[in-house]
């Protein structure tokens, strides 16, 4: 290669420093994975991006007005008083179960789980690759296709049948044993389901992944937009002014 | 004599990149070479977290979704919008309400400020998730990124904090009534959940010492622990060798 090509302030070099590759690739003038100048490929795409983000930001601030309701009242309790939207998930957990289970014991499991991930998985083959495979693919559709229903069905039924106008005394079981108990028939019902694909430990990760992810806004999504007065199951349209807390 | 002009005007640019004052900025002309392309990403601070070359699966959209760089740049569109906020804001039960209410009716722009803090905070919280979700589903968490990945579930934490300690601030029904409850699940880790809820709000209540913890958290403390933590992420990312991709075809083989 001509010196002028790569470095045309260094008229004098007649060299350039060559560094041999630890592997072979069938392409010429690149490196083993395919590189690009982060200048101007890279910087293009993020300027745009910065742009776009703030574009966008703008024209939903100058449209929407944040909330603000009247000034804080200890005396006068909001109706239904509700959570941030990211913690209403656990809001709506907390109606079902123990508050130490629902609102503590629960999530620090979830984050340890999300956390053990990349120990639990060590094989590198299917790195990079979106859902990891096909059979991937179809275990995350399965997994939310099993997930939702599940989760909808569990709600409406401690609404209208109510675990506790069955059960109630001792606290130990309707808060602790019978939620602890679905949870656990929920994920293995989630491996039984995932197992006729024969998954490795990824997939059965995406699976779980899965699991969590579609709970974690299904959840949400239910003490959202369906919760009024007392935290009852409504429909949206019926939600009392201001139940909306964004 | 117009000939001439638009000889110079034309000769201007590389000029001005020749010129003293641009190399004591820049340092180097143009990237329009390979050389310079290096030495403007090493050259700038701003620059220089990126790596000169990237790979071409790190710029398909189709791969990272932008989630991550999305979620940077909503963290600094607000801390722009926050800093412009804490001029005209005391953290007291008795002047918050009354804050936030002139920001409405009396500041110029105060309630386009407001307004781009709060959406851009409910994104950051969405766009971090989905960042997450997006790696997870790529498997951009494998060896030797395991750790990255821990760090991005706790900066998933430090979001839902921010974003949390940042909701009482207004001082209106809304976020006292959410704090409340959300304080009130803390207090139900087991047998410590009263002393949690208190070292929280430095009450048995929310109220002007929540307020003020709220605020210290939510402006200095939270944000410091963020920016230290998300340069930990970023700079990993460089050392693991920048973002995942497929391994070539020959070592899957293997």
């Amino acid at each position: 290669m001509n010196t002028q090509e790569f470095a045309p302030q260094q008229q004098d070099k007649d060299y350039g420093l060559v560094e041999v590759m630890g592997r072979s690739t069938p392409m010429v003038n690149k490196g083993p994975e395919g590189t690009l100048p982060s200048w101007p490929y890279l910087f293009v795409w993020e300027a745009l991006l910065f742009l776009g983000v703030s574009a966008m930001l703008l024209v939903m601030s100058i449209l929407i007005d944040a909330p603000l309701r009247e000034a804080a009242n200890p005396n006068l309790t909001e109706n239904p008083a509700k959570a941030p939207w990211y913690f209403l998930n656990l809001q709506e957990l907390l109606l079902h179960m123990n508050p130490s289970l629902a609102g503590v014991i629960v999530p620090t499991a979830v984050l340890a789980f999300l956390m053990s991930i990349p120990y639990l998985d060590r094989n590198l083959s299917d790195i990079g690759i979106w859902f990891a495979s096909r059979k991937g693919k179809l275990i995350t559709i399965w997994s939310t296709i099993y997930t939702v229903p599940l989760l909808v069905g569990l709600i409406l039924f401690d609404q209208y049948i109510r675990v506790r106008s069955l059960i109630s005394e001792p606290e130990l079981i309707p808060g602790w044993l019978i939620p602890m108990a679905v949870m656990g028939l929920l994920s293995a019902g989630l491996y039984a389901v995932v197992r006729p694909f024969r998954p490795n430990t990824r997939e059965v990760l995406v699976a779980y992944f899965t699991g969590f992810v579609v709970t974690f806004f299904v959840l949400t999504i239910a003490s959202t937009f369906f919760r009024g007065l007392g935290m009852n199951l409504t429909l949206p349209w019926n939600l009392p002014p201001g139940a909306l807390s964004f | 004599m117009i000939s001439r002009l638009r000889q110079q005007l034309r000769q201007l640019p590389e000029q001005v990149l020749q010129s003293n004052i641009w190399r004591s900025i820049f340092r180097q002309g143009y990237p329009d070479n390979d050389e310079n392309r290096s030495l403007v990403v090493m050259n700038s601070v701003f620059l220089h977290f990126h790596p000169v070359k990237v790979k071409t699966n790190t710029l398909r959209p189709a791969y990272t979704l932008g989630l991550g760089i999305m979620s940077l740049f909503l963290f600094l569109i607000l801390i722009f919008t926050g800093g412009v906020l804490t001029f005209l804001y005391l953290p007291t039960i008795e002047q918050a309400y009354v804050f936030i209410q002139e920001l409405h009716t009396s500041v110029p722009f105060g309630a386009l400020m407001r307004n781009a803090h709060r959406w851009a905070a409910h994104l950051m919280v969405l766009a971090v998730f989905l960042h997450m979700m997006r790696v997870f589903y790529t498997g951009g968490y494998k060896h030797p990124r395991e750790f990255n990945w821990v760090l991005g579930v706790i900066l998933l934490v430090i979001t839902f904090l921010l974003s949390f300690t940042g909701y009482l601030l207004p001082w209106d029904q809304l976020s006292f009534w959410a704090i409340t409850v959300g304080t009130n699940i803390a207090g139900y880790t087991p047998f410590m959940g009263a002393e949690v809820r208190a070292f929280l709000l430095g009450s048995t209540t929310v109220g002007g010492e929540a307020l003020l913890r709220f605020y210290v958290l939510h402006v200095v403390l939270l944000p410091a622990l963020l920016i230290i933590l998300l340069g930990v992420h970023f700079w990993r990312i460089r050392k693991d060798g920048g973002l995942s991709a497929p391994l070539p075809a020959e070592e899957v083989e293997k």
